[in-house]
């Protein structure tokens, strides 16, 4: 073949070689291994066992499901709960950053900066407001005469103090896609509805939230898929303690890791999280495919 | 509009206006909060809490940023950092740019099969597959070293796809041009495409800038040498220590360190980052 034609394949070559090595193959590999139980001794052959690993991980009374199906809630719920929580004020954030406000810069830094921190590092700064008795959260509560709840170690409060630190960092984030949406909308359809007497609450109710209804369809999808792979703060904030009450599917993965016995299970829960993601990413792209075609249209 | 009509609607919207301001204010407030507190606590002497009755200018101390700096090597860290994340974008430049043009702009068989290979990497995100490509590091006898951390990142979709879009909205008719002047792809990639699409390379690099050098639980799974660790595993190690001890100032220390360079970088070019973050959705 001449070298004319093989250009585009070797240009394409190292990007597909990568994916393959550190996407294609590892993402069948873990379908393959998450059929079979490792070997007792280190050298001998693991054994196919069907959807064995996957009944075991949704029992309640086995060793691991004992474990998983705590964890697989407690992963649906801080998903749940980001949204929740986030996708309201990263609006809210978007809709008071918009508008004309003196020293602007320093407030959008406020708000998009926790955006731009390590997960690690962004708990470790709420380790310290968690922290009991010498933390912040104990001496604002202090101040007013109030107990300070033992935000980490209570194990009905742990999980929803590891969202709440989702929320604090995802907000500013989700905000700009939100601004990008609000900037998009005319200024003349504003002024029209203006002189029809419309106040601005009217104009928020029935002209911006339906024209941003697209973004936020986006950001909703968005923000669920990124919290089933958001574990890097746990190691900060009590590590899923207590017990498993604030763990989450892909830190447990990482736990498990190094316990050989436990290989099976380890790629069955990364199938399981594979198939959630997957399931959602491909609902994004229908929809980002959709703008897209529409963007080359326009 | 009429002078008399912004007049009329004026009075009503200045109270409300202020209303907004304020709560623009209050929730900025709320979220600087743990960086401010952190800051603070950072340089506060060890033991004295945030109510402290000694809450005095004059107690302030660098001792939690010595004492952070001798339970792990920051130099080090902020070395291995630095290679890694610029290290990741060098390759990255070069694999996105050949594989853009190649979807961007020449015909081939199989070519849209081949672009779907490579959305799988956005459908799929490597975080969740740490389990099978840290058996595929230590296969490869890469394990405890940079190359380990940077080569699932090689291959970017997200770069692709971006500098691929760049790359069509070039005019095919400059493209025509240089050839016709005798130009070869690598020409043309250099003088006519790479410098039309400087916005979506500054985009890109941003967004991988700024991931890689947050990145934590991978480099913790394939190193386990402080002379190959970055800073997010540095942090961890001050983190697990302050569990024990409740050390938190060399902690919030730590921590400053860690984000220090991004917050500031943020600072000077706020409008770069936020429109390059706008594009990551896909990512």
């Amino acid at each position: 073949m001449p070298l004319r034609r093989l250009t585009p394949y070797l240009f394409v070559a190292p990007t597909l070689a990568f994916i393959v090595l550190f996407t294609l193959y590892p993402a069948t590999q873990t379908l393959v291994t998450s059929l079979y139980q490792p070997a007792r001794r280190a050298s001998g052959e693991p054994t196919f066992i069907g959807l064995q690993n996957f009944v075991n991980l949704f029992n309640p009374s086995h060793f691991i499901g004992a474990d998983f199906v705590i964890i697989f809630g407690n992963t649906l719920i801080f998903a749940l709960v980001t949204v929740i929580l986030s996708v309201p004020l990263a609006l809210v954030f978007a809709l008071l950053l918009n508008r004309k406000i003196q020293a602007l810069g320093l407030w959008r830094f406020a708000i998009f900066y926790p955006a731009l921190l390590p997960m690690l590092g962004a708990a470790s700064l709420w380790a310290f407001i968690f922290a009991d008795s010498i933390g912040v959260a104990a001496s604002i509560l202090g101040f007013f005469g109030l107990a300070n709840p033992n935000w980490l170690g209570d194990p009905n409060l742990a999980l929803f103090s590891v969202t709440l630190v989702n929320v604090w960092k995802q907000s500013g984030y989700l905000m700009i896609f939100y601004l990008a949406g609000l900037q998009a909308i005319p200024r003349d359809i504003y002024e029209a509805a203006a002189i029809e007497g419309a106040n601005g609450w009217q104009q928020l109710r029935f002209l911006t939230l339906p024209l941003l209804r697209r973004t936020t369809l986006f950001v909703l999808v968005v923000t669920f898929l990124f919290a089933f792979q958001t574990v890097e703060h746990l190691p900060a904030l009590g590590s899923g303690g207590p017990g498993v009450r604030s763990n989450l599917i892909l830190y447990y993965i990482y736990q498990k890791i190094p316990e050989r016995l436990n290989w099976g299970y380890v790629n069955a829960m990364t199938t399981v999280l594979i198939s959630i993601v997957l399931t959602f990413t491909l609902l994004n792209m229908a929809f980002f495919e959709r703008k897209g075609v529409e963007d080359e249209r326009g | 509009m009429s002078a008399a009509k912004r007049q009329s609607a004026r009075r009503p919207i200045r109270w409300t206006s202020r209303l907004l301001d304020s709560l623009t204010v209050l929730l900025s407030l709320l979220w600087l909060f743990p960086l401010v507190v952190s800051l603070w606590m950072s340089f506060r002497p060890q033991f004295a809490s945030a109510d402290s009755s000694a809450l005095l200018l004059g107690l302030f101390t660098l001792d939690n940023y010595y004492d952070a700096w001798r339970i792990s090597p920051w130099g080090t860290h902020y070395v291995n950092t630095l290679i890694f994340v610029v290290g990741t974008l060098l390759v990255q430049l070069v694999t996105v740019t050949l594989a853009a043009y190649a979807f961007a702009r020449l015909r081939f068989p199989g070519r849209d099969l081949l672009l779907l290979l490579v959305l799988a990497q956005l459908m799929i995100p490597s975080t969740v597959l740490l389990a099978q490509n840290f058996v595929t590091i230590r296969n490869l006898g890469l394990y405890d070293s940079h190359i380990a951390m940077m080569m699932p990142y090689f291959g970017s979709a997200f770069g692709t796809l971006l500098l691929r879009q760049a790359f069509r909205s070039v005019p095919y008719e400059l493209e025509e041009a240089a050839r016709v002047d005798g130009a070869n792809v690598w020409q043309v990639l250099r003088h006519v495409y790479v410098p039309l699409s400087v916005p979506s390379y500054v985009a890109f690099s941003l967004v991988s800038i700024s991931s890689h050098w947050n990145e934590f639980l991978w480099p913790l799974i394939v190193t386990q040498s402080e002379s190959v660790r970055p800073l997010t595993v540095g942090l961890n190690k001050l983190v697990q220590s302050s569990e024990v001890g409740a050390l938190y100032n060399q902690q919030m220390a730590g921590t400053i360190l860690v984000i220090a360079p991004l917050v500031l970088l943020f600072m000077r070019w706020q409008k770069q980052f936020i429109e390059s973050f706008a594009q990551s959705g896909i990512k």
